[in-house]
């Protein structure tokens, strides 16, 4: 080991478990835990209003949606067009449950942690039957697979009164140890929330990694064949990964649900998928901390457009510009990344982490 | 000495000239809020619509319809999205709005629990009766998409000739467009004369000869339509290019088409052109192709602010007058009790609004009418139908008289 663990220059590990470390250096660990802190408190120092609060609680449950997806595609090399679908199955259980027991019932209203996690592992469920598909199929295929599952989903949720046709289910409001969670403080409640549950699937996904199970990902990503030769179980893993995506798509929807108060159809779309998908392309696939640029650059740009659209059509009064704007720009983005970075907006994270590591000598 | 006098002479000056030349509005400013879809799905109504809330309100301040106290209403797209309907309603409440105006079906079911705590009076562009089911701050401009189906279905009842009349329902699929069918089948338990042979929910065909046959085949008569202007304008082409549109209402042996609110108006016949001929449409509004004091009203406002004649002459665009008439009025009618202008009181204003304090806007066929039993505006309907490439009125305003049966 180095003698001075802040700044620790070149590699001094000797053992394996040394290389597992999560932070190599206590300025690493310190900057960390900092930038945790801050997360925490900045609302409680500069109150937002509702408005951007559910704009920012948004971008929070896109990046537990993207994570998911980032494992099963990114990590596992399995492409999953059927996400939001996903995500849908973890809402829409949170709304079967309103629809069964009342959505003011205690169960929905006081036992919500225990609704985010059953919605949890019943996305898993679903992501490791649609799973099974990807035992026998590869690529494009496994691509359509996904899609019939995106489709199939939709028909359910359109056609079924059970899920009132698509139309809105209401989801009562939750109760946290003070009391009853009003709308004033509704939004902040769950951007704390929420920030917990990425946190924990954060270290989650980074342990994972680190064990055989994350590394039997990579390697059945990298060369499945390969993979099953070295003695790792290739269909298994394919299975597993589809079950994770399912469990962190299901708890993202769970917190839809009580965010928005309320389960619609048109959440859970083919478009909200392939908007997933960009997230992941843009963050960096494969990577932990593309995860989480992705969805924010993806949802700023929304919000981007959106108001230069307000803006120009002030000027433009004849023309119905944001119609146009918001596809082009959003196609423009994944074509750009795609082309000139397509390991993501990661990549300039590690790019810019690796100039600061050697400040100010260049070699 | 001298340098400071003149220095003080300047600004007395200056503090005159500012003192006259900037506004002198002593008045109240009530925050509105109206998200709807501007762009994206729909926006072909959403957009005249806006235009109407927007000249209205402008209208309503200039010429000083509550005095010296002002309207500030905020209008902002919500491309047909409930989450960002959501985030736009949000953002009106931290505002201080005192009433909401509200547009999809979807955002209106999806926000309907919200307006319940908020406990604020929102007027939706959405017609769907299921806003009113447990709902008591939801108010709808007029007559509900189920009222409107009855309506026609009455109409056809009345003017059949001959056995009880086969009747198709064509559908939107979704809640806009399923809600009137559970009603209407309502409607014909209670006695109503029509048969229902079959409910089509439409997708996005770009061809509808199959499903023409099969009414045919069926011997269906008559084409009830709840859903938007672009299905019907391809279900009306094809009726005309397989030669089963009826040529008056009701011949034998062919097709007869209706259809309710959002299926008409002008964008229906630049759709479908000739095709288009002896459609009927049912509407609470009043139209500029047949002149009264309000159509010339609504055409003067939109020559005021510069609108072409596409926005000023449609229907939504009314629609959009109409509801900030309604807004306005609260407002006032507040104002002149002495009350102060809030969300309880527009609330109460508009449960109000019935018998001898009934509002006629002029851009309705009837007065708006509501309590807090009844939250449908304008209960009124008029048939209208395409003759020579616009709409004419057939016969006076009706009023649905299931409706009230099955209610």
């Amino acid at each position: 080991m180095s003698v001075n663990t802040w700044l620790a220059t070149g590699n001094f590990n000797t053992t394996y478990k040394q290389e597992q470390k999560t932070f190599f250096t206590s300025l690493d660990r310190s900057v960390f835990t900092f930038f945790l802190l801050i997360l925490f408190i900045w609302p409680l120092i500069f109150p937002l209003s509702n408005k951007y609060m559910l704009v920012i609680d948004n971008v929070l449950i896109a990046i537990v949606a993207v994570m998911g997806l980032n494992l099963v595609t990114g990590f596992a090399g399995l492409i999953s067009i059927g996400h939001a679908a996903f995500v849908g199955i973890g809402a829409y259980t949170v709304a079967s449950f309103c629809r069964t027991i009342g959505d003011t019932h205690v169960i929905i209203t006081h036992f919500w942690p225990v609704m985010i996690i059953l919605s949890g592992l019943v996305g898993a469920a679903f992501g490791g039957l649609i799973g099974l598909p990807a035992l026998r199929l590869k690529h494009l295929y496994l691509a359509i697979a996904t899609l019939s599952f995106q489709m199939i989903f939709q028909w359910v949720i359109n056609f079924m009164s059970f899920f009132n046709q698509g139309q809105t289910i209401s989801v009562g409001r939750v109760f946290w140890f003070t009391g009853k969670i009003g709308r004033k403080d509704h939004y902040l409640f769950w951007y704390f929330i929420i920030l917990t549950v990425v946190v924990l699937l954060g270290f989650g996904i980074r342990n994972l990694l680190k064990t055989r199970y994350g590394r039997c990902l990579v390697a059945v990503r990298d060369n499945d064949r390969a993979a099953d030769a070295m003695g790792m179980n290739p269909g298994l893993t394919k299975v597993y990964a589809f079950a994770l995506a399912g469990f962190f798509a299901g708890v993202a929807g769970a917190l839809h649900a009580y965010l928005y108060r309320g389960v619609g159809f048109e959440s859970f779309t083919l478009h909200e998928s392939i908007g997933y998908l960009a997230m992941a392309i843009v963050g960096g696939l494969g990577t932990l901390n593309g995860s989480f640029w992705g969805p924010v650059a993806i949802k700023y740009l929304d919000l981007g457009v959106e108001n230069l659209s307000e803006i120009l059509g002030h000027y433009t009064p004849g023309m119905n510009l944001a119609t146009a704007l918001k596809p082009f720009t959003f196609g423009l983005v994944i074509v750009l990344f795609l082309m000139f970075e397509p390991r993501g907006i990661a990549n300039w994270w590690r790019i810019i982490k690796s100039y600061t590591k050697l400040w100010p000598f260049r070699y | 000495m001298k340098t400071k006098q003149l220095f003080l002479n300047a600004l007395l000056v200056l503090a005159v000239m500012f003192a006259f030349t900037s506004p002198a509005f002593a008045g109240n400013v009530y925050k509105l809020g109206l998200s709807l879809a501007i762009t994206g799905p729909t926006s072909d109504a959403g957009n005249p619509y806006s235009k109407g809330v927007e000249d209205y309100f402008k209208f309503a301040n200039e010429t000083g319809i509550l005095g010296a106290d002002k309207i500030d209403c905020t209008i902002r797209d919500d491309q047909y999205k409930t989450d960002i309907t959501k985030r736009n309603f949000e953002d009106y409440l931290d505002q201080g709005i005192v009433l909401y105006l509200n547009y999809s079906t979807g955002s209106t079911l999806g926000l309907k629990k919200d307006f319940e705590e908020e406990e604020i009076a929102v007027i939706p562009a959405s017609f769907h009766r299921g806003n009113l089911d447990g709902s008591n701050y939801i108010f709808l401009p007029v007559a509900s998409y189920s009222e409107q189906v009855i309506s026609m279905g009455e109409y056809v009842a009345n003017n059949h000739k001959g056995e009880t009349p086969k009747v198709a329902l064509f559908l939107h699929p979704s809640a806009f467009g399923r809600g009137p069918l559970a009603d209407t089948q309502a409607a014909v338990k209670a006695g109503l004369k029509i048969d229902i042979v079959e409910v089509v929910e439409h997708g996005k065909d770009l061809d509808n000869t199959a499903m023409l046959k099969r009414l045919m085949s069926k011997g269906v008569q008559y084409v009830i339509s709840q859903t938007i202007q672009s299905p019907v304008a391809t279900m009306l082409k094809d009726a005309q290019r397989l030669g089963l549109t009826s040529k008056t209402f009701g011949e034998k042996g062919k097709l007869t088409f209706l259809g309710a609110h959002y299926t008409g108006g002008n964008d229906l016949i630049a759709l479908a052109g000739a095709a288009t001929e002896g459609y009927h449409w049912i509407c609470s509004y009043n139209l500029t192709s047949e002149k009264t004091e309000g159509t010339t009203k609504q055409l003067a406002l939109a020559k005021k602010y510069g609108r072409d004649a596409k926005a000023a002459n449609s229907h939504n665009y009314a629609n959009g007058i109409m509801v900030a008439q309604v807004a306005t009025e609260a407002i006032r009618r507040a104002k002149a009790a002495g009350l102060k202008v809030n969300k309880e009181n527009l609330y109460k204003m508009l449960n109000g609004m019935n018998g001898a304090k009934a509002y006629h806007p002029y851009t309705t066929v009837g007065p708006v009418t509501y309590s807090k039993t009844d939250r449908a505006g304008v209960d009124m309907l008029q048939i209208y139908s395409v003759q020579n490439g616009t709409f004419k009125k057939v016969g006076s305003p009706m009023q649905s008289v299931y409706m009230k049966k099955i209610k």
